[in-house]
């Protein structure tokens, strides 16, 4: 994978999971007359002031910084939502709840660049990390349930989350793979090695090979 | 040879196995206190992994299980896999036991190796994520090389979560940035 930082365990750092994270569109409400913005990834605007349009959250949190946007807060930080989600994965041996897939960084950047537009941040602040931590706990224990060298399946695992043990769940997976592999070809390894000795006998004496 | 400038790979080779030869051999100083130079046939010894592989496979030896293999140690694992003190043991428990493997009469070591790890990884090292690192330091002595690195990898990823989360520098000045032109 191209751009982490440290290419020998595969892991991203933060940084970078947050700066992909940074394309994921949220609603703004302009308060400039701005032309529309040509990117790469799409054209953004035209921004006219009290028509709420799409951004980037780099765009987004760029403009808010200069003083020029408010942020329409997305539908799933609200007080309601957060609740029900965090309740949802309390629930025992439940799954994970369906969010953004860097509903982490999202809040992150939320909370540090549009304090005034949240409703009930503080409320809002603390759920998301209660969240963050259930989900991290469950998936822990997700971890701990890895039987060998099968197929795992977990949904709804945000990117940050994914970031978090991509490099332990690897490696475990490589160990298991590893002790697995053996105990499948037990058999064929008996016969492989009861030939072997055979073989060896009836040829003449190999000399040591010259170095 | 795929592993071959790998420093673990190089460590699990050097350590040593019990052999027994089938040959006598002549003109080689095995044992420096010895008074003749050379081994007589059915002489127990212990050779480095990597000698040890090689006369193998010239039939001049038979590998024993080292004693890190052994019975005692089995029945401590079938106990209570998570509490044995494997590092003492044998540093790289499992790597060399995966190495010795196909070259030993005995069969169980295997499923040995796979068992001992399914219960220390689930025991101990899914604890990683959420444990502090105060009470991990307290199994940590007893890790392998192989588990160590398991933990440190998900130890690493923790703590610069944990860095990102609580903020720091946003942004971070390029270094040539803040140096002033020189005067000519």
């Amino acid at each position: 994978m191209a751009g982490q930082t440290d290419p020998h365990i595969s892991l991203f750092s933060p940084e970078e999971v947050e700066f992909m994270g940074e394309d994921e569109l949220v609603e703004i409400v302009p308060n400039m007359n701005m032309e529309p913005l040509n990117f790469i990834a799409g054209d953004f605007g035209r921004f006219v002031p009290q028509i709420p349009t799409q951004v980037p959250l780099w765009l987004a949190v760029a403009l808010k910084r200069r003083g020029k946007c408010t942020f329409r807060p997305p539908q799933w930080l609200s007080v309601d939502n957060l609740t029900q989600i965090l309740e949802a994965e309390r629930e025992p041996q439940s799954k994970f709840q369906p969010l953004p897939f860097s509903y982490v960084e999202i809040a992150r950047l939320l909370f540090d660049h549009a304090r005034d537009d949240i409703p009930d941040m503080y409320m809002v602040r603390s759920l998301v990390e209660d969240i963050r931590d259930v989900r991290l706990h469950k998936l822990e224990n997700n971890l701990g349930s890895f039987q060998g060298t099968s197929a795992v399946k977990m949904d709804n695992v945000s990117a940050m989350e994914v970031n978090l043990v991509r490099p332990f769940a690897r490696r475990a997976l490589e160990a298991f793979y590893k002790h697995d592999k053996p105990e499948a070809d037990t058999a064929d390894r008996d016969t492989r090695s009861s030939r072997q000795p055979r073989e060896a006998n009836n040829e003449p004496r190999r000399p040591l090979r010259q170095r | 040879m795929a592993k071959y400038y790998d420093i673990d790979d190089i460590l699990i080779e050097e350590e040593f196995a019990p052999v027994i030869f089938h040959k006598p051999v002549n003109g080689v100083t095995i044992d420096p206190s010895a008074e003749t130079s050379c081994v007589e046939q059915g002489a127990k010894v212990e050779l480095p992994f990597w000698l040890a592989h090689e006369l193998h496979l010239r039939q001049a030896v038979s590998i024993n299980l080292p004693a890190c293999f052994d019975q005692k140690t089995r029945l401590e694992i079938q106990a209570d896999a998570a509490c044995v003190d494997l590092r003492s043991r044998c540093p790289y428990f499992y790597e060399f036991g995966c190495k010795l493997q196909p070259l030993v009469t005995d069969r169980t070591i295997g499923i040995l190796l796979s068992t001992a790890f399914k219960i220390r990884y689930k025991e101990r090292l899914t604890k990683v994520f959420t444990a502090t690192h105060l009470t991990a330091s307290k199994f940590l002595p007893f890790l392998t090389k192989e588990e160590t690195n398991l933990y440190e990898a998900a130890h690493l990823s923790m703590t610069t979560f944990r860095k990102w989360r609580t903020g720091g520098p946003r942004f971070q000045r390029a270094s040539i940035l803040g140096r002033k032109r020189k005067e000519s």
